[in-house]
């Protein structure tokens, strides 16, 4: 009888989970029968012949969190964007603004900015339209301005809008935008749109955008495809937009998938289930291009570095001498590293500018592996192994500091190198890893970068806004403390003579004075070792045979996709 | 019965205010989930204090369980940070139904964890079936070819398979049903995923799919339920109604599955039933290996961005279940066994 | 008239032989148990090679990077291969042992003191201690396993800094580890102890002791706990197992002892990308981590089977 019972519930059980599963209906055969499925029917159906309908598959390690441009600042989510949501002005392969729903770059010789530099007037093209037929205005922008700085929408970063005090729109086509001070760094500002006509009467109804439908939901865009459907966990669609406003995409649909981790998006891509993948470690990249995948790096600003902690009162007392400083830059054997554990693909890189050539000139060199020239200047500034522990010492106090970073593999690598190399030269070095929701929480929180803890600091990080080359957080007032608990400047340093140039550097809008400034800026990084660069930290693409036409762009990545094309 | 079940009842909320407090308070500390929402940026300080007061985040913990517990539409809000409180809050408190929205997607929880929720259910259920099948089959076996060479070669198998590591399971399974026997030509099973998002979401592609992490999931299980039921099946067997049964003749058949089986099974009621709400939670370390869009990967993704009103939500939604059941059980567990009285 | 009785065989006398105490009877059971014995022997073997193969490879030799000699399959030089940044994985796997034992061992220690403690009070004292203890461990317990490790792993974090024990220095994580595993596997050895303890506080002995103004603590340490330590014994033993496979667990999510300081279980963790392509990364360590919780289990079993006094042969 209860065998019976738990028979009964087996069997009840097994039939609860065919009924889940099938949903609309059939499920004989096998993965190449296109079933009736839940999802939007064409899914299945179209799959007839390549000829027909032209798909390319990119898979993502990472899902997006939402697809509005106001939510999120996160990577994925921004380089999706590309496909359906439209930017000022586009850069092309070489990091080059080109003008995309404006006329022209505004600059001082056409009368875009004003000449004292606190009017910023744009152009915009009359042909720009919506995907819905309605024309892009000067009334989009300013909204699209009101939304994220109004208080009432919990928008990931309010940069760079805040800094423009008002906007004013003449007529359709014209966008004037006016600063207190002068803002360097305007051009990254639209760096995605949000249509007025959708979401104003939204905002009005709801006195918020958070909630919108259309975040996750963008019915109406202004690039090349058109959102189609997003399952969370799984994939998302992206259409042809045939009202696009500039030349019509070649390829009729994207189809992002999400997979957990590195080793199935190469399996994915080695399969050939793929045609795309995006940040592709440099373990994985023999792999594929012994599968016959093209791995395309595109700097992107970003480079890895270790940041000096620098203060009397946090820092080992060691740190405070420039001279031990250069030291450790020449016990690290940088350039092995890069040859050997990341493949050789990239290089060291001299300047905290190193992807912006414009900026970093003259080009620095980065210190040269010498430890026998570094143990001299340790003996020289007083540092010697005086209790025979193998650790220098002065005065009673142990060299020994903290190096702290995220739990990523290859910066779990790199630190154990950098632990033996610097052990060589009788300096202790402490590793701690921390998840990055730790690393990064604020001297309010007791997170270990904002409280001093750490001597070195690694991460990988850009100029604010590449490719302008702003940088903010070796600013004196950004000393976190208890009046300003977020404060960024994490290494606790404030160089009068540096503190100057980074605040006059956001002011220059004319890029040939700002770029003396920068250059300032960057002899001293070199030669008072605030920065070390360790590995440089391009985007790393890996693209099939299959697709032709593909460039990319370290701003903008995907600038030209209307121009990529599918092979057989 | 009733007034038993009642009392249980009763019992069961202080229990679940206790655990939702000692829950809140740990996951008050396990990190910023402001840090990371700059992306691959660092969150700017102004953006941060702006984040925290929108977010709420800047009130001391007791407010902030208050309002996660009751809502704050009941007092105001400072929007414009300007100090002053000036828009009345939205938010109604878990104890009202509203589980809040993800400080990290913006969805709300109740949203998130429903779409979970059914890809969960329908794994750990097959899991859970699959190894209650399994054990029996083998226990059974076990018990009555004691000591035999296929018991002891079967009882060496199953300890091995109980003791590696749920994950090096999933590794070694992946690597030879996937990897290898894709190299040698032969038809091999997916691991990433619920289904083929080109294919759609077909029952077959659901269950090719799922084959892999059912796998996965119960081996330990059945090596170690099996035992269990050998053992309790080898304690009735030597019991004196068994005994009798035989003496009276009665088919072998019978004398196992209906007079043995059905009091060998009674432990395993109990122990089933204390399992399945810890089913709801999933399984975090497979549904990672397998990309399985479920609760353990939910909980998982979202505790490493210390993501608290989906978190909590996770769990206490787990501990009302695993309470529920716990209650259920003992009913069931009385009915099955008329000896059994509460009152 | 003088009649002689008639000898009568001399029958040893069952008498004259002592009766086997517990644990005699006990030996002689798990004597029978091959696999147990078995076990046995691998774990004294693991132990060996963990502690022991220090006289062969210096941690220095453990730590040593070289990365131009990255992922080179097993050879003369490297018995079990290099791993990413060429360091040599025999040595680390004896290291690593060392680490991962320490945490199963010392994790288990924290859970059994903690598990008597309040199983014992709950027991012995009953009314609202009982109440009280027992809502604790059953709020602990309706939080699934894997779910209270991560958060409070997280907790935790990384708030212990580099610490030195025997001449060897360490992640402070390690010591997080042990107290997170301790610290949410105690449960169920409470409620074995408190239903132990529930039982035997009616026994006569008990009485008795009350009598004669024995103190409760006493009572409790010296006179009940004492006739618990069989299902204490088996189930701490298999804790050990269970420890050893949660430390694997949470290092493969990340949040276990950090590197450099390796562990079979985190060794394992970053195999992870290197499946098909490095497979001595994760086969040595796993190996090692199936023959220890193996042989733990192997060991459980017998020591279930041989003290357990309900269990009819001998």
């Amino acid at each position: 009888m209860k065998r019976n019972l738990s028979l009964l519930c087996s069997v009840l059980m097994m039939a609860a989970i065919m009924l889940t599963a099938c949903g609309g209906g059939g499920g004989g055969g096998g993965a190449a029968t296109p079933a009736a499925s839940e999802s939007d029917s064409k899914t299945g159906s179209e799959y007839g012949s390549a000829a027909e309908k032209k798909v390319a598959t990119f898979i993502w390690v990472q899902e997006f969190t939402t697809l509005s441009p106001l939510y999120s600042t996160g990577w994925f989510t921004s380089i999706t964007r590309q496909f359906w949501n439209c930017w000022a002005w586009q850069y092309d392969e070489n990091n080059k603004p080109y003008p995309y729903l404006v006329t022209e770059i505004p600059s001082f010789e056409n009368g875009g900015i004003s000449e004292d530099g606190l009017v910023i007037t744009l152009h915009l093209r009359d042909d720009i339209k919506w995907s819905d037929g309605e024309p892009i205005t000067s009334d989009d922008f300013k909204f699209t301005w009101e939304m994220t700085i109004d208080p009432k929408n919990v928008v990931s970063s309010t940069y760079p809008y805040d800094n423009v005090v008002s906007i004013d729109t003449p007529d359709a086509q014209t966008v004037v935008m006016n600063f207190e001070t002068p803002f360097a760094p305007w051009q990254s500002l639209w760096q995605g749109m949000v249509p007025a006509h959708i979401l104003r009467p939204v905002f009005e109804a709801d006195g918020t955008l958070d909630n919108a439908e259309w975040n996750n939901n963008p019915s109406v865009g202004c690039g090349p495809y058109n959102f189609a459907e997003w399952e969370s966990g799984s994939f998302a669609r992206f259409v042809r937009n045939d009202n696009f406003f500039n030349a019509p995409a070649k390829i009729d649909e994207i189809f992002i998938r999400f997979v957990p981790d590195d080793a199935s998006q190469t399996a994915a891509l080695v399969a050939g289930d793929a045609l795309l993948g995006a940040f592709i470690p440099y373990s994985e990249a023999a792999k594929l291009k012994d599968a016959g995948i093209t791995i395309m790096t595109q700097p992107s600003g970003y480079n890895e570095g270790l940041f000096f902690q620098v203060s009397e009162e946090f820092s080992h007392p060691a740190m405070l001498d420039v001279n031990v400083r250069k030291a450790i830059a020449m016990s690290i054997d940088f350039d092995s590293f890069n040859q050997d554990v990341n493949l050789g693909l990239v290089q060291t890189p001299g300047s905290f500018w190193d992807s912006l050539p414009f900026y970093n000139d003259p080009a620095m060199e980065p210190y040269p592996y010498d430890p026998e020239a570094a143990k001299k200047l340790l003996d020289e500034a007083g540092w010697v192994d005086s209790n025979g522990d193998g650790t220098r010492d002065k005065e009673g106090v142990e060299f020994v500091i903290q190096h702290g970073t995220t739990t990523r593999d290859v910066r779990q690598e790199f630190q154990a190198v950098a632990q033996q190399q610097l052990a060589e030269v009788g300096i202790k070095l402490e590793i701690l890893n921390y998840d990055s929701d730790i690393f990064w929480g604020t001297y309010a929180d007791g997170g270990p970068t904002y409280t001093g803890e750490l001597d070195l600091q690694e991460w990988s990080d850009a100029p604010y806004g590449f490719p302008d080359p702003d940088v903010y957080y070796w600013l004196c007032s950004e000393m976190p403390n208890n009046d300003y608990p977020s404060g960024s400047n994490s290494f606790f340093l404030c160089d009068e003579e540096l503190d100057a140039l980074v605040q006059l550097q956001s002011t220059q809008l004319d890029p040939a004075e700002r770029q003396k400034t920068i250059s300032q800026i960057n002899q001293i990084f070199h030669d008072k070792v605030y920065w070390l660069g360790i590995w440089q930290d391009p985007d790393v693409w890996a693209v099939s045979p299959k697709l032709t036409g593909v460039k990319f762009s370290g701003v903008t990545p995907f600038f030209n996709i209307t121009e990529w094309d599918l092979t057989q | 019965m009733f007034r038993y079940v009642i009392k249980r009842l009763l019992e069961g909320i202080p229990l679940l205010f206790f655990i939702s407090l000692i829950l809140f308070l740990l996951m008050m500390n396990v990190g910023d989930p402001i840090a990371t929402m700059g992306g691959r940026t660092i969150t700017r300080p102004e953006d941060r204090e702006r984040l925290k007061r929108q977010l709420g985040l800047d009130k001391p913990i007791i407010v902030q369980y208050a309002y996660w517990l009751a809502g704050n539409d009941w007092t105001t809000v400072d929007v414009d940070g300007d100090g002053v409180p000036d828009k009345q809050g939205t938010r109604k408190g878990i104890l009202r139904g509203d589980f809040g929205t993800s400080l990290v997607t913006k969805k709300p929880v109740t949203e998130l964890v429903g779409e979970r929720i059914p890809n969960t259910l329908i794994l750990m259920v097959a899991a859970e079936v699959v190894t209650i099948l399994f054990a029996m089959l083998l226990g059974i076996y076990s018990a009555l070819r004691q000591y035999s060479a296929m018991d002891n070669f079967m009882t060496t198998l199953l300890f091995v398979a109980y003791s590696m590591p749920i994950f090096f399971v999933s590794l070694a399974s992946m690597y030879v049903f996937a990897i290898l026997f894709k190299r040698w030509g032969l038809p091999y099973l997916p691991t990433v995923g619920m289904f083929d998002p080109q294919v759609g979401k077909t029952a077959s592609q659901i269950l090719s799919h799922m084959v892999l992490p059912v796998f996965t999931l119960s081996v330990p299980y059945f090596a170690a339920y099996s035992r269990y039921i050998r053992g309790t099946m080898l304690e009735v067997m030597n019991q004196d109604y068994v005994r009798t049964a035989k003496s009276k003749g009665l088919p072998r058949r019978q004398v196992v599955y209906i007079h043995a089986l059905k009091n060998a099974a009674m432990p395993i009621v109990t122990v089933v039933g204390l399992d399945l709400p810890f089913l709801l939670g999933g399984a975090v370390v497979t549904e990672r290996i397998f990309a399985w869009p479920g609760m353990g990967r939910l909980f998982f993704d979202h505790v490493s961005r210390s993501d608290l009103p989906v978190v909590m939500g996770i769990l206490m939604l787990v501990a009302v279940a695993v309470v529920l059941f716990q209650i259920l059980t003992d009913v069931f567990y009385a009915w099955l066994d008329p000896r059994i009285r509460y009152d | 008239m003088t009649a002689h009785t008639p000898s009568i065989p001399q029958l040893t006398d069952d008498l004259s032989t002592p009766p086997l105490t517990l644990w005699q009877m006990g030996w002689l059971r798990f004597r029978r148990h091959k696999m147990a014995l078995a076990g046995v022997v691998i774990l004294i073997l693991l132990l060996a090679f963990s502690f022991g193969g220090t006289v062969f490879y210096s941690e220095k030799e453990a730590n040593f990077t070289d990365t131009s000699l990255r992922l080179q399959p097993p050879s003369v030089q490297h018995p079990f291969g290099t791993d990413t940044i060429g360091r040599d994985i025999l040595a680390r796997t004896i290291y690593g042992g060392q680490i991962s034992l320490f945490i199963g061992i010392i994790s288990v220690v924290i859970e059994t003191l903690l598990g008597i403690l309040v199983g014992a009070l709950a027991g012995y004292y009953g009314g609202w201690v009982d109440s009280l203890l027992m809502r604790i461990t059953e709020a602990l317990l309706n939080i699934p396993t894997i779910f209270l490790l991560l958060v409070m792993a997280k907790f935790f974090g990384n708030e212990i800094p580099e610490i030195e024990i025997g001449g060897r220095v360490f992640s402070g994580s390690v010591i997080v580890i042990v107290v997170i595993i301790g610290a949410t596997s105690w449960m169920y050895l409470a409620r074995i102890v408190r239903a132990e303890f529930l039982s035997l506080k009616e026994n006569e002995f008990v009485l008795a002791a009350r009598a004669t103004g024995t103190s409760n603590m006493q009572i409790i340490f010296l006179h009940i706990l004492p006739n618990t330590f069989a299902p204490i014994i088996v189930s701490s033993t298999l804790s050990v197992a269970n420890a050893i496979l949660s430390e694997a667990y949470i290092s493969f999510l990340g949040l276990g002892v950090q590197p450099p300081t390796a562990t079979w279980g985190n060794m394992l963790d970053s195999s992870a990308n290197y499946l098909d392509s490095a497979p001595w990364l994760w086969f040595f360590p796993g190996m090692l981590i199936l023959l220890t919780v193996l042989s733990i289990n192997f060991l459980g079993d017998g020591l279930r089977d041989a003290l357990d006094p309900r269990s009819r042969t001998v």
